[in-house]
């Protein structure tokens, strides 16, 4: 997806049928609960070992001779458990005001894939999210962004264990991003 | 279209809200504070190397910055020359020469016309190429690593422009010998606001903090800010400063010395380099600066648009895009002499707190743009909004350049600000525009006065 995420696998095995259809429920359900904004259940469905990120984007030629940044380019979500719990406390605080009234939000998933991941137990996913908001009386904004994810099963069932994100924009086009994606 | 002097009353601290809103003073601002004022462009450690390119704006109009083979540093309007197409489309990068996508004409690094496909064909080689150079920014300038570009040929030098401004800078940018670098990519935001209201927020305004970002601040603060609290119930107006009066420039200060750390949620390497680090800076900037500055929470804005946090760290340029709509983008700044894993961790803060996703900028976005919206209605537009709180409460302080108002809450270097934009608005030239520093370092003490705007 880009130089600043980590490397898919080249392996393409799919899982059981029962396992695929698992991993794909879990996706739908993952958004929906999102958008009903049960934050408490999203953070339950993440592995403690959570990796969560998703880089700033610029836009370069492609022939770009320059060095690289030397601290990278950085991330608008670098994100583990802690990160991600402190953010939804945020949300959670009844203190910002931009989600009051609150905004109507609603998570599309699309172009999924599911292949065997690198350990028995981790499916590899990859899928594009768009996020519809209504914001302020008819401002409507959308985020589209892909994410490659592995996906871990446990006693509890699938749990995300990394969400690499890439924004489709150089130019965030909303004033804020209060929103998981 | 009102005159500048109906817009903004100083006695009262009120201004008119179509400053806002109204096309017309929009495109007097295009010409008299952007085609005017000195600019931000750059950090030069943004291109340190031949050849290395930085796309940015003055304005609305779209200028490159470019380091050249000598090591010095041109900028041009990033537009062709030709037949006006912007020439250069990527953020930043390294090249050679750059060609028109249009139809092929390149220019070197230092804007000379190199090469026009079929030049002997259908121009007859009677093309005068040194005509078609790009066209350079009037005025090029550098103040400890940050590059400032002006379009008025009459404007007074970048030093005298900063005034003593550079004094309270210089805490930032002057601690260490190796000054300061931008690390990270460009974060662009697009919001719908006019730009002097983000400028505002930032270069005064502390009464939001508590309250605009109760949510963020319960989440990371892990140390002291001037005894803010949650929901705006505590403040100490001991613990800071607000200084203007400095040819518009402003600074926010608290006088800790170490609460611009206060808002990472795990300080402890920064306030390890605070520490480690402490008597260098006190013997380089002085006892206040090095104490009671270095290290604090500042709010530092260089008139009109360019603002920077040591501290918090992120350093900022707004765009406008029209009276109602702004581009703003953000950086992470660092000493060079920190160590990685301290520079690493503040592009990651900046990123947590003030990036696009961040937990205090996202609370502003949406009160910036309806206080633009609200100005745009047939009665708001003629209703006047209020910087006027603490009017008349500032004054001097021994050693301390500026007309500084106590505690880091009081709308006192916003008044500042909107008088500066309304000198420049009113001033048909540079010479019209009045340049003065409050309580000058060269003044005597018993010279000094209280002044308020």
């Amino acid at each position: 997806m880009n130089s600043a995420l980590s490397k898919p696998l080249e392996a393409r095995v799919m899982l059981a049928v029962e396992k695929h259809l698992a991993v794909q429920q879990q996706l739908f359900y993952e958004a929906r609960i999102l958008d009903e904004e049960r934050f408490d259940e999203w953070l339950s469905l993440l592995t403690d070992d959570i990796r969560y990120r998703m880089p700033v984007t610029e836009r370069r030629f492609r022939k770009d001779r320059s060095a690289p940044l030397a601290f990278g380019g950085g991330y608008i979500f670098d994100e583990n458990k802690v990160r991600l719990g402190m953010r939804i406390g945020r949300l959670q605080s009844g203190l910002v005001w931009a989600e009051d009234p609150r905004n109507m939000v609603r998570r599309m998933i699309n172009n999924i894939e599911i292949w065997q991941g690198a350990e028995a137990n981790e499916a590899e996913v990859y899928s594009v999210v768009t996020i519809h908001r209504s914001r302020i009386d008819g401002e409507e904004k959308q985020f589209v962004a892909g994410r490659r994810d592995i996906w871990r099963e446990t006693d509890q069932g699938w749990r995300l264990s990394v969400r690499e994100m890439l924004l489709d924009t150089a130019v965030v086009l909303d004033s804020n991003m209060n929103t998981l994606f | 279209m009102m005159k500048p002097s109906e817009l903004i009353d100083q006695s009262t601290g009120a201004q008119r809200r179509k400053i806002y809103s109204d096309q017309g003073i929009y495109e007097q601002e295009l010409e008299r504070i952007f085609g005017r004022c000195w600019l931000f462009l750059a950090h030069e450690s943004q291109i340190p190397k031949p050849g290395d390119f930085f796309r940015t704006y003055m304005g609305e109009d779209d200028v490159l910055v470019i380091r050249q083979d000598d090591m010095s540093i041109k900028a041009f309007i990033n537009s062709c020359t030709h037949r006006g197409n912007r020439l250069v489309r990527a953020d930043r990068g390294n090249a050679r020469a750059f060609a028109c996508n249009y139809h092929g004409w390149a220019f070197g690094l230092d804007g000379s016309l190199a090469n026009v496909p079929l030049e002997r064909e259908v121009y007859f080689n009677e093309i005068d190429k040194n005509q078609f150079r790009l066209v350079p920014v009037d005025r090029l300038s550098s103040y400890k690593g940050l590059i400032f570009g002006c379009f008025d040929k009459d404007a007074p030098s970048l030093e005298e422009y900063l005034g003593d401004m550079r004094w309270y800078l210089d805490a930032a940018l002057d601690a260490f010998p190796d000054g300061t670098e931008l690390i990270g990519a460009t974060q662009k935001v697009i919001l719908h606001t006019n730009w002097k209201l983000p400028v505002e927020n930032v270069c005064g305004d502390g009464y939001h903090l508590g309250w605009s970002h109760a949510g963020a601040m319960k989440a990371t603060q892990s140390g002291d800010l001037s005894g803010f609290t949650v929901g705006n119930t505590g403040v100490d107006l001991e613990g800071g400063m607000s200084v203007a009066g400095l040819n518009g420039n402003s600074v926010l200060a608290s006088l800790d010395g170490v609460s611009g750390y206060a808002f990472y949620p795990d300080p402890a390497l920064a306030l390890k380099y605070l520490n480690e680090n402490r008597t260098k800076v006190v013997a380089r900037l002085g006892k206040f600066r090095g104490e009671q500055i270095w290290g604090s929470q500042l709010n530092m804005t260089v008139f009109p648009s360019l603002q920077f946090l040591p501290g918090l760290n992120w350093f900022r340029v707004y765009h406008p895009k029209g009276p109602g709509k702004i581009e703003m983008w953000t950086w992470a700044i660092v000493e060079k002499n920190m160590p990685d894993e301290l520079k690493q961790q503040i592009l990651d803060n900046v990123l947590l707190t003030f990036g696009p996703a961040g937990l205090f900028d996202n609370d502003d976005g949406d009160n910036l743009a309806s206080c633009t919206s609200q100005s745009r209605g047939w009665r708001t537009g003629q209703m006047p909004v209020y910087t006027n709180m603490a009017i008349g409460r500032s004054g001097k302080r021994v050693g301390l350049p500026g007309d500084i108002a106590s505690g880091i809450v009081s709308e006192h270097n916003q008044r500042y600000f909107y008088r500066r934009w309304q000198e420049h608005m009113e001033a048909k030239t540079w010479s019209e525009v009045p340049q003065y520093n409050l309580n000058s370092l060269e003044t005597k003490d018993e010279q000094r006065t209280v002044q308020t705007a």
